[in-house]
């Protein structure tokens, strides 16, 4: 992560304006609480050592009439008062952050169990990562595929629930460049806590590089090794995932036992039936947990993808090393 | 009426009595305290005396605590490594909802009315027995056939969903055993209802002559809001949750928006229950709390009308504050706003309470024993919960650390470190009253004081890793929370032995505690005015109340 | 027992005061109270179903209303009346217990139970002409009449669970209606009990009340 040891870190690192907002926000709130408070803390010391039983001590105290109405109002009140200046302090930051300004670039995300897919502006796709440009605000929107997730940016101070069948947005404008973590922060079930990913905080430029370097035409095989990555399999199917999902090297041609008993060659139409309607054909030995691509992928994405797989085949086993998407390049970064 | 046939000596002085009970009369194994009138099984298990059904009620919750709090440290075991190696991530998802569940809806939302109140509720106002003896019988067994079927399902089949059930997961995508522990918590839910139903009347019908509202102790009146709130939000909880089961078993679309839908009415319906529950397991905390601090101090509760009234205003609020839970899932912007100035009220009533137990110590006698150490153990870590909650309620704040591990670090100070805590104290402090033995004080101090350093332990790096975007439910997590991890689960060591130890010495003392007197802390109220442990039917003769509630003056003679 | 042999009164009618309580106005308040309290969480409980009728309404009012049309608008009609009738009957035999008139009130309760079952029928015919004109969406074997609109499934569904939910309700009240029949028809049982008569009309009388709403927010509104 961004630079030197991030083991011992408290406090996160904040990469735009509004996140440290957030934090000025949250340090005076602390302020004025330890003020709210410390006087309980230090007085129920005080008073269990001066009004200890058996010490001696002045104990005698009168009611006067209206005197303790008077104290329970003030500090019934004052508090209040008090606190209600953050109140308004974090609403008008949080109506800021309901409002993407005209000039935002739209990225969007869609979340489904259990990978975030990003498409920028210009067509290009990523999984669990996102580039964004620094300097320039970024607004995104997201919908779900299935249950309710929610995009997390720590380092922007910033999340928002992901929704199935309906459209949600956050925006932000990030002005320190590095490499940070996303997340998905609602529940979504078995693997959520593996959907999560980084966040390329980048200068201008750099962004602009990245972008035409993800813009470069492709073979279709390249193009299905693209959606291979782009569209999660890589996730579960390579080699090393914790998702117990078979591995699908060597496997175009092969026969795959059945849960019903039986086997199936693995051929082009097999293969297609098992993308967009995994729950139909179950593998023997395996929980069936795949989601199903239909409506996701169009017809030439899976024609794309199926040619890829037939690639991986049992002829060209040599080749499948480098033709594994480079998720563990990506991942190398995470770590400190 | 002793077996020998000799009537026990009426007494004559009742309200002197009353005004200022002898302490050092002990009575136990008379044969008609409610322990010792019988001893079969039966009459356990088929008794209609509220103290004996108060005390099933503290061995069922118990015994769901103690499963919940395993499940609470295998999580932690699981989270000391950072790529969850230790569980699969089904097993851990598992876990957390079993914890999540049991601790929930079987320990926190029944602890403290379902024992305490049970036991002591019609002691206070002076009344021989609860309204409906026989119904208050009913809802224990209906809570524990809904609890023990929830409860074997979460552990033989295992449910992933989360105590919160969110659809669509719930109701379209989970593959666990989901049905059997939603009909176990609705179920559950009726058991709340007909308890809340029993104070309500009992409250109404069954005060002792001159016992006014107003001479009722704090903790009668935390429990009348209580069961205010089960009356209100248990209904919603429970069509809620029949929707849910309508959606996953029929396919009748209400939530999934593949269905035709809608995830968000689901989260609006479960979080008007939901956070009234909040106030269900922290309103009779602030009841033992405020009967345990005036007895410790030996001086009147300060601002007895503002904190009964408090405990009315927390239950009416708690209804307008649901949405502050969904402040970034789409809410509109109005809504929003207006969830989270209502939600900054709430902390007036809660912030009175703290206050007015501060100033009832102010010139007091103190005395630092086993429950006023739970008490102010209590208090610290509730102020730390109720600040934390307003950092939530700030609207830029939450869309930070919402979902995050700041927020559950939060709701474990409320109610782990405010109920059971509280519950904790209130046991030590009624202790005696219970069982009429004492228990080893030198154990007690000790294990508050872990109780407290184990918690803080636990749960304060929570805060850190909160606000370092650690999200809640991750069972991999990146390694450089790892550290802070650790901590959280070393002082989850502590606290589990500040869990231990009550369990073990208490028990002891059953058999081995010396004999509790009448009254052992010099406290006010009609439940120190009865034998420990109280006769079947509560009191000798009717009681008659002349007196004001935390009526320690007879202290000030003592400067 | 038969009914001939129950003496038509007046007989003495009172209530044996429990052990927990001091007078018998303590213990009849509290009871009448217990019962009040029961029916609002009751209330609550069908409000949330009429709620989600009428949010359902206001945002689909396209599909909702022609699912409303396959309603049987004459049954539920007719239905009502049928609780009017039997409430006015239980109403007869709180007030006949009142003045110890023992036959006159089981007769009375026996008239309620006969209406109470009279609507469980009504009601399971209208279920039946539901079932012939393909309007339960949630059988999935069994083709959906209105499925170009499928909002109009979560109305009816809505209507399944409401009026389901009702005649569970109405089922159960109509079994302690009968049971305490019988018991009232046992000498001496409303010089014991008396106010049992009275709380279980309060339970009816909610019944009947529940109708009320379901009748109008259901089957009116929308046409």
């Amino acid at each position: 992560m961004n630079g030197g040891n991030r083991d011992l870190a408290l406090w996160p690192i904040a990469a735009s304006a509004g996140a440290h907002n957030t934090d000025h926000l949250v340090w005076a709130f602390t302020l004025v609480t330890l003020m709210l408070t410390v006087p309980i803390f230090v007085g129920f010391t005080i008073f269990s050592v001066i009004y200890r039983d058996g010490r001696p001590a002045h104990r005698e105290y009168k009611e006067k009439k209206g005197r303790s109405e008077a104290i329970e109002l003030s500090w019934m009140l004052i508090p209040f008062a008090l606190t209600l200046a953050f109140f308004a302090w974090g609403a008008r930051m949080f109506d800021i952050h309901r409002h993407p300004p005209a000039n935002a670039i739209t990225i969007s995300a869609i979340g489904r169990q259990w990978m975030w897919k990003f498409q920028h502006p210009g067509g290009q796709a990523e999984i669990n990562d996102l580039h964004v440009p620094t300097g320039q605000p970024v607004r995104i929107t997201m919908i779900s595929q299935d249950v309710i997730h929610a995009l997390y940016l720590p380092a922007l101070r910033i999340q928002m629930e992901t929704l199935p069948g309906r459209y949600t947005e956050l925006w932000f404008n990030a002005d320190k460049p590095g490499t940070y973590r996303l997340y998905c922060s609602e529940y979504c079930g078995t693997d959520h806590s593996k959907m999560q990913g980084l966040l390329y905080v980048m200068k201008p430029g750099d962004y602009q590089a990245w972008l035409a370097h993800q813009g470069a035409s492709q073979t279709l095989t390249a193009k299905g090794r693209q959606l291979f990555a782009a569209n999660g399999c890589a996730g579960c199917h390579e080699n090393g995932s914790t998702v117990r999902a078979p591995s699908l090297h060597g496997l175009f041609g092969q026969p795959v036992p059945m849960e019903a008993g039986g086997t199936v060659i693995a051929d082009e139409s097999y293969l297609r039936d098992k993308i967009l309607d995994p729950d139909k054909n179950r593998i023997a030995g395996y929980k069936q947990l795949m989601p199903s691509f239909k409506g996701v992928l169009a017809e030439e994405d899976v024609v794309a993808l199926v040619a890829y797989l037939r690639a991986l085949g049992p002829k060209e086993e040599g080749a499948s090393a480098e033709d594994a998407p480079d998720r563990s390049t990506a991942t190398g970064d995470s770590t400190p | 009426m002793s077996p020998d046939g000799t009537a026990t000596p009426p007494r004559q002085n009742l309200p002197a009595t009353l005004r200022d009970p002898r302490p050092g009369r002990t009575t136990l194994g008379r044969p008609d305290d409610y322990l010792h009138a019988e001893h079969t099984l039966r009459s356990w298990l088929w008794t209609i005396d509220h103290k004996r059904i108060g005390i099933l009620y503290l061995l069922s919750i118990t015994f769901f605590f103690v499963f919940g709090a395993i499940a609470a440290g295998l999580i932690r075991l699981s989270l000391v490594v950072p790529d969850g190696q230790i569980f699969t991530n089904d097993t851990y998802n598992k876990l957390f909802t079993l914890h999540g569940v049991i601790m929930v809806w079987f320990f926190l939302i029944p602890s403290i009315p379902t024992t305490f109140g049970n036991f002591l509720l019609p002691i206070m106002i002076g009344a021989k027995e609860v309204a409906f003896p026989r119904l208050n019988r009913t809802s224990w067994y209906i809570f524990m056939a809904g609890a023990l079927f929830t409860m074997a399902d979460l552990v033989i089949g295992g449910v992933d969903t989360g105590w919160t059930f969110y659809a669509p997961f719930s109701t379209t995508f989970s593959n666990t055993y989901v049905l059997p522990a939603l009909a176990g918590v609705i179920v559950v839910g009726f058991s709340s209802i007909l308890t809340g139903l029993n104070f309500v009347v009992t409250v109404h019908t069954m005060r002792a002559p001159g016992m006014t509202w107003f001479r009722m102790p704090i903790f009668v009146w935390t429990m009348y809001a209580v069961s205010l709130i089960f009356l209100l939000a248990t209904p919603v909880l429970t069509i809620t949750l029949m929707l849910l089961v309508m959606e996953r078993a029929f396919h009748i679309g209400v939530f999934d928006p593949a269905l035709g839908g809608d995830p968000v009415l689901f989260e609006h319906m479960f979080w008007f229950y939901s956070h009234p529950a909040v106030y269900i397991m922290v309103l009779p905390g602030m009841g033992v709390i405020s009967e345990i601090v005036p007895a410790f101090a030996q001086k009147k509760l300060f601002g007895y009308r503002f904190v009964a009234y408090a405990s009315l205003g927390l239950a009416s609020v708690t209804f307008l504050v649901w949405g502050h839970h969904m402040f970034v899932n789409g809410e509109s912007e109005t809504a929003a706003v207006a969830f989270s100035v209502l939600s900054f009220a709430v902390a007036v009533p809660s912030a009175v309470k703290v206050y007015n137990w501060t100033a009832t110590i102010y010139k007091g006698s103190i005395k630092l024993d086993t429950p006023m150490l739970y008490a102010m153990a209590y208090i610290g870590l509730f102020v730390i919960g109720g600040l934390t909650g307003l950092f939530l309620a700030t609207l830029s704040i939450d869309e930070h650390v919402h979902d995050t591990y700041f927020v559950v670090a939060h709701f474990h100070y409320i109610m782990v470190g405010g109920t059971a805590l509280a519950f904790l104290g209130g046991l030590h402090y009624w202790w005696p009253k219970f069982t009429g033995r004492m228990y080893p004080e030198a154990w007690g101090r000790v294990s508050a004081f872990l109780g407290f350093i184990g918690f803080n332990a636990t749960f304060f790096p929570q805060f850190l890793l909160g606000y370092m975007g650690m999200p809640r439910r991750y069972h991999n997590y990146p390694p450089e929370f790892q550290l802070l991890n650790v901590a959280s689960s070393m002082g989850s060591l502590l606290l589990a032995l500040g869990y231990l130890f009550p369990m073990i010495y208490l028990v002891w003392s059953l058999r081995y505690g010396k004999r509790a007197s009448a009254n052992p802390w010099l406290a006010k109220g009609l439940e120190w005015t009865t034998s420990s442990p109280p006769p079947a039917h509560n009191f000798d003769e009717q009681p008659v109340v002349d007196f004001e509630p935390y009526d320690y003056r007879d202290r000030e003679a003592r400067v | 027992m038969s009914a001939s042999a129950i003496p038509a009164g007046p007989v003495q009618i009172g209530v044996e005061i429990e052990e927990q309580f001091h007078t018998e106005k303590q213990q009849r308040h509290a009871a009448k109270l217990g019962m009040w309290i029961w029916l609002a969480t009751e209330l609550l409980l069908f409000a949330g179903l009429f709620l989600v009728a009428l949010i359902i309404r206001v945002q689909h009012p396209d599909a909702v209303t022609p699912a409303a049309r396959h309603l049987k608008f004459a049954i539920g009609a007719t239905n009502t009346a049928v609780l009017i009738l039997s409430s006015l009957s239980m109403s007869g035999a709180i007030e006949m217990s009142r003045m110890g008139w023992q036959r006159g009130t089981v007769r009375c309760m026996q008239v309620t139970a006969a209406l109470g079952t009279i609507f469980l029928l009504l009601k399971g015919f209208e279920y039946y002409k539901d079932f012939d004109e393909h309007m339960m969406p949630f059988l999935a074997w069994r083709p959906y009449e209105l499925a170009h609109l499928p909002a109009s499934a979560l109305f009816v569904d809505d209507y399944y669970v409401a009026t389901g939910l009702h005649g569970l309700h109405l089922t159960t009240g109509v079994a302690i209606v009968l049971v305490m029949a019988w018991q009232v028809g046992r000498p001496g049982y409303l010089a014991r009990h008396q106010n049992r008569i009275e709380v279980l009309g309060l339970y009816w009388h909610f019944i009947d009340l529940i109708w009320m709403i379901v009748f109008p927010v259901l089957y009116l509104l929308n046409r």
